[in-house]
């Protein structure tokens, strides 16, 4: 039951139709008598027309196929398998057990230490899965370097990979452990990507000797300067990662 | 399946525009919805409450849109932070004159353009919009009271309208 005179809420669940037909009937007739509440009322009355009309048109948007239940049923089963499929290694690993187990655990309790594996997981995050859309997109050649000075400005100078065909393209801010880092995509012509990463060197002020390693398909060479640590990714065994490999300094 | 599938399919419609109405870019508004409906999809049954498909729906896409903002919230402050300058244009005095309705619920805060989407628009009941936000009826109430006030002034120019008094 509402209250009279109707409470402001009471006003409000008129419009939305939510009283029951009694109060309904109350709240009309106490309209009847009271002008001013009743052009307030509908006032409110017409803005949610008015709502409903504008937004009426968002309704009929063209269909999208990727929003199709049976197609997303779809891919979160190929999701599963792949999850599945991952749970399987980890299986295997746990299985072998013993020593050799534990030896395992090393290696994993190691990877993560190794140098800039951030820049490896920035690559496959970014340049390979594409799960992070760019800040920065290139549209004139040097952009790139200013673009880049903004957040690091005496940072070293991105390479110049055009003799090997490949251009900076895109940028991207990440945030790491580290600090704030930066990573520039360079692309050739066939769609392949290296990756330019530099952070800083961290509260341990880590710095690193020129060096190379691969882990999971990819290539890092990484090095310290100017007071930044960096690194080059690319996918291991290409023609990108041997000439990356061969330069000494960058 | 079939049938799940169908129902979902009546829904999908008013799931994008409320996406619409909240991020205010159809392809991001799009992903809203895909994540929503594989999330939806995915704990069907074990998570579902009992009552309204379509407000369980807006509850999920709601809490995605949230999350997603704070996210990028606190991506956008780093920007800032280290950028040393503020980018983006000033939103927190908004000086457009709302021209309709529409312009003035765009001006409008997530929550209340949320709230007035459910309400006034979708139909919902208090009841249903409580669960989704997970507060007392007579806060939804009170909220929504706001925002029919805020709605109000933005679309009759009030808030914007430059204090003219004539000086005697």
């Amino acid at each position: 039951m509402i209250s009279m005179p109707p409470s402001e809420r009471d006003l409000h669940a008129y419009v939305d139709h939510q009283l029951s037909d009694a109060d309904r009937q109350l709240l009309e007739i106490f309209l009847g008598n009271n002008p001013e509440v009743a052009a307030q009322v509908q006032a409110w009355q017409q803005d949610a027309q008015h709502l409903r009309a504008a937004l009426g048109g968002a309704l009929q948007q063209p269909a999208n196929p990727e929003l199709d239940p049976a197609m997303i049923r779809q891919r979160l089963k190929r999701q599963s398998r792949r999850h599945l499929a991952s749970a399987a290694v980890l299986l295997i690993a746990v299985s072998v057990g013993g020593f050799s187990g534990w030896q395992a655990r090393e290696m994993t309790l190691i990877n993560t230490s190794l140098p800039m594996s951030d820049a490896l997981q920035a690559y496959r995050l970014i340049a390979q899965q594409d799960l992070l859309p760019a800040d920065y997109q290139v549209s004139e050649d040097g952009d790139m370097q200013d673009w880049l000075d903004r957040y690091f400005t005496r940072a070293n100078r991105l390479p110049d990979l055009s003799g090997a065909g490949y251009k900076a393209v895109t940028g991207r801010l990440l945030s790491t452990d580290q600090g704030p880092a930066a990573m520039v995509i360079y692309e050739n012509q066939g769609g392949q990507k290296i990756s330019f990463y530099v952070r800083p060197p961290g509260p341990k002020n880590f710095l690193l000797p020129r060096g190379s390693r691969s882990d999971g398909g990819l290539q890092a060479e990484y090095w310290s300067g100017s007071g930044y640590n960096y690194a080059m990714v690319s996918p291991a065994d290409t023609p990108a990662a041997h000439l990356l490999k061969q330069t000494v300094q960058f | 399946m079939n049938d799940i599938d169908e129902k979902l399919r009546e829904i999908i419609p008013g799931l994008r525009r409320f996406a619409l109405s909240l991020a205010r870019n159809p392809s991001s508004a799009d992903d809203l919805v895909q994540s929503c409906l594989e999330r939806a999809l995915s704990s069907w049954g074990s998570k579902r409450a009992d009552g309204d498909l379509r407000a369980w729906l807006f509850s999920i896409l709601y809490r995605q849109f949230l999350d997603a903002h704070r996210r990028h919230r606190r991506y956008a402050r780093m920007l800032d932070f280290f950028t040393g300058r503020d980018d983006a244009q000033p939103s927190v005095e908004r000086t457009v004159i709302a021209q309709s309705t529409l312009d003035a619920f765009d001006q409008l805060p997530t929550e209340q353009r949320a709230l007035l989407l459910w309400v006034s628009v979708e139909g919902l009941s208090y009841k249903e919009v409580a669960a989704i936000l997970d507060v007392p009826i007579g806060t939804v109430m009170s909220r929504l009271s706001r925002a029919r006030q805020a709605l109000r002034q933005l679309s009759d120019g009030e808030i914007n309208r430059p204090s003219l008094r004539r000086l005697k």
